[in-house]
């Protein structure tokens, strides 16, 4: 059911030709995309295109993803709106003021630190004793419950993410570790990848929201003044351990991804080309992956996860049914 | 006030020049009443969904390619959209014949559209051309009932808070909703 993104590395030209979309390379390949069959577009290269191109991605919505130097994320075109409705922007709204921000707070931060713990419980005998980052992870999600104001909220949410981020050295194979997560620029490998996969994990929830009428810039755990798309933090959020962090401890444990993959310069660490690559194409793979849903009763992919997750939001919004944050349950 | 009189008032607000019903009633909305009232709920607070899956597609496809050569498409009160044949009769297209009470109320929708709103008396042809199939309907007596019963239906359905309840059908696996419904 859903299409795949498509990603250019190469430096070059995007166009329109006739109703697909044309890309010419700087070493003389022109190769045509078919822009039905795209769900969203990144460009990591250096890309020369012109409106008509953005008009024929706007007729199909294909968001676009534009990263820049050393691929750090610039922002995305995103193709007009196909589904605009005010109620559902005012309810969103609304919610944000009401008492069903916390609700919807507290079930995207009990997802995420069900989601962690799901990955230390997998690599819990594997790897080592995690038993006790275990327990605590569990009665950090209970306290979410009483916890009332959303400042405390996102205290328990940090709490439950130090303890979690403090197994991945143990996790991950040596040399790779991450010590401390570091950010802007990352300090080394293991930070540098959790940065990179971090982001693609948001511009995959930008590509969901944008297919409902929801307003990204409206968050209920992250505060709307922040300059990101905080919605698309909190859903990220939610699936950062399941999209980002399994991939990272794959990755280096079975060294698909070695310190080779990796450039430091200045006081920064940042994936190769290669490397880039290489992560991306395993996302992809991940993205794509499929498993049963016991209430759609369907196999549905990663990516459709994250899309019903947000209409679970929505409709939450519009009917006062209950939202459901994803949990994995496989 | 009677099924009668609200029936009377909206066909009375139809028919003024430059007024319109609170909840225009369109042949979608019959068809959605009729297949799934959560459905049509959704639809009413423009709750949409991805429409370019391929079954949308499908049906499009089979729509804009079928009996071109004699029928013509009219907007009519910019939005009623239906097909006249070359007979006079009005036609309604549908890939499958599985939804037959749907697709017959849509149809029975615009007959009576066209009848009491704009005085002008239609027969109607229902065609799965998929299927090589077709069948002529008719806005009898006990049609035209159906059809009021089903405005009325709509007009109070949308004027609910919140949508009805879930449960589930044997062709909500194939329903574009169903990513929203189930979740």
């Amino acid at each position: 059911m859903t299409k795949p993104n498509h990603h250019i590395f190469a430096d070059g030209e995007l166009s329109r030709n006739e109703s697909t979309l044309r890309i010419d390379t700087l070493d003389g390949e022109t190769k045509y995309l078919p822009v039905e069959s795209v769900d969203s577009l990144y460009l990591h290269g250096q890309i020369d295109f012109n409106t008509r191109a953005l008009g024929l991605l706007n007729d199909h919505g294909v968001p676009v993803h534009v990263f820049g130097w050393k691929d750090y994320y610039k922002g995305s075109y995103l193709p007009k709106r196909g589904q605009v409705s005010g109620n559902t922007v005012v309810e969103q709204v609304r919610a944000y003021d009401d008492k069903r921000r916390l609700r919807i707070a507290h079930q995207v931060i009990e997802a995420s630190i069900h989601n962690m713990r799901a990955n230390i419980r997998y690599y819990s005998s594997r790897k080592g004793d995690f038993s006790t980052t275990l327990d605590k992870l569990s009665e950090l999600k209970e306290r979410v419950t009483s916890t009332e104001t959303i400042d405390n909220l996102r205290a328990v949410e940090g709490n439950a993410r130090k303890q979690y981020y403090r197994c991945f050295d143990t996790i991950l194979r040596e040399p790779f570790a991450l010590e401390r997560r570091e950010y802007n620029p990352p300090s080394n490998e293991a930070n540098a990848l959790v940065s990179f996969l971090n982001g693609m994990v948001y511009t995959t929830c930008v590509s969901a929201i944008r297919k409902t009428a929801l307003d990204p810039t409206v968050g209920f755990v992250h505060e709307p003044g922040e300059r990101r798309f905080t919605l698309s933090l909190d859903i990220a959020d939610i699936f950062k351990p399941i999209l980002a962090d399994r991939l990272v401890f794959r990755l280096v444990n079975r060294q698909q991804i070695t310190v080779d993959d990796f450039e430091s310069d200045l006081d920064g660490c940042l994936l190769t080309e290669d490397g880039r690559l290489t992560v991306l194409q395993e996302y992809e793979e991940t993205l794509d992956r499929t498993i049963e849903h016991p209430r759609l009763n369907r196999k549905v992919s990663f990516k459709t996860l994250v899309q019903t997750d947000v209409y679970s939001l929505k409709k939450h919004l519009l009917t006062g049914e209950p939202y459901q944050a994803t949990e994995r349950w496989w | 006030m009677s099924t009668g009189d609200r029936i009377d008032e909206y066909t009375q607000e139809e028919r003024e020049i430059g007024t319109r019903p609170a909840t225009p009633v369109t042949g979608l909305m019959v068809q959605y009443y009729h297949v799934c009232e959560r459905e049509l709920w959704f639809m009413s607070r423009g709750i949409d969904i991805d429409r370019e899956t391929t079954n949308i597609q499908r049906g499009t496809h089979v729509d804009e390619t079928s009996y071109q050569d004699s029928r013509r498409s009219f907007m009519i009160g910019n939005r009623i959209q239906l097909d006249l044949l070359d007979s006079g009769a009005v036609m309604e297209i549908k890939v499958s014949s599985t939804l037959e009470k749907p697709a017959r109320m849509q149809l029975l929708f615009y007959l009576w559209f066209l009848k009491y709103v704009y005085d002008i008396e239609k027969d109607g042809v229902l065609a799965y051309p998929t299927e090589r199939k077709r069948e002529s309907v008719r806005l009898d007596e006990r049609a035209t009932a159906e059809v009021e019963r089903t405005i009325i239906g709509i007009l109070d359905l949308v004027a609910e808070e919140t949508p009805p309840e879930l449960s589930k059908k044997p062709y909500c696996d194939s329903c574009l909703y169903q990513d929203l419904c189930w979740m």
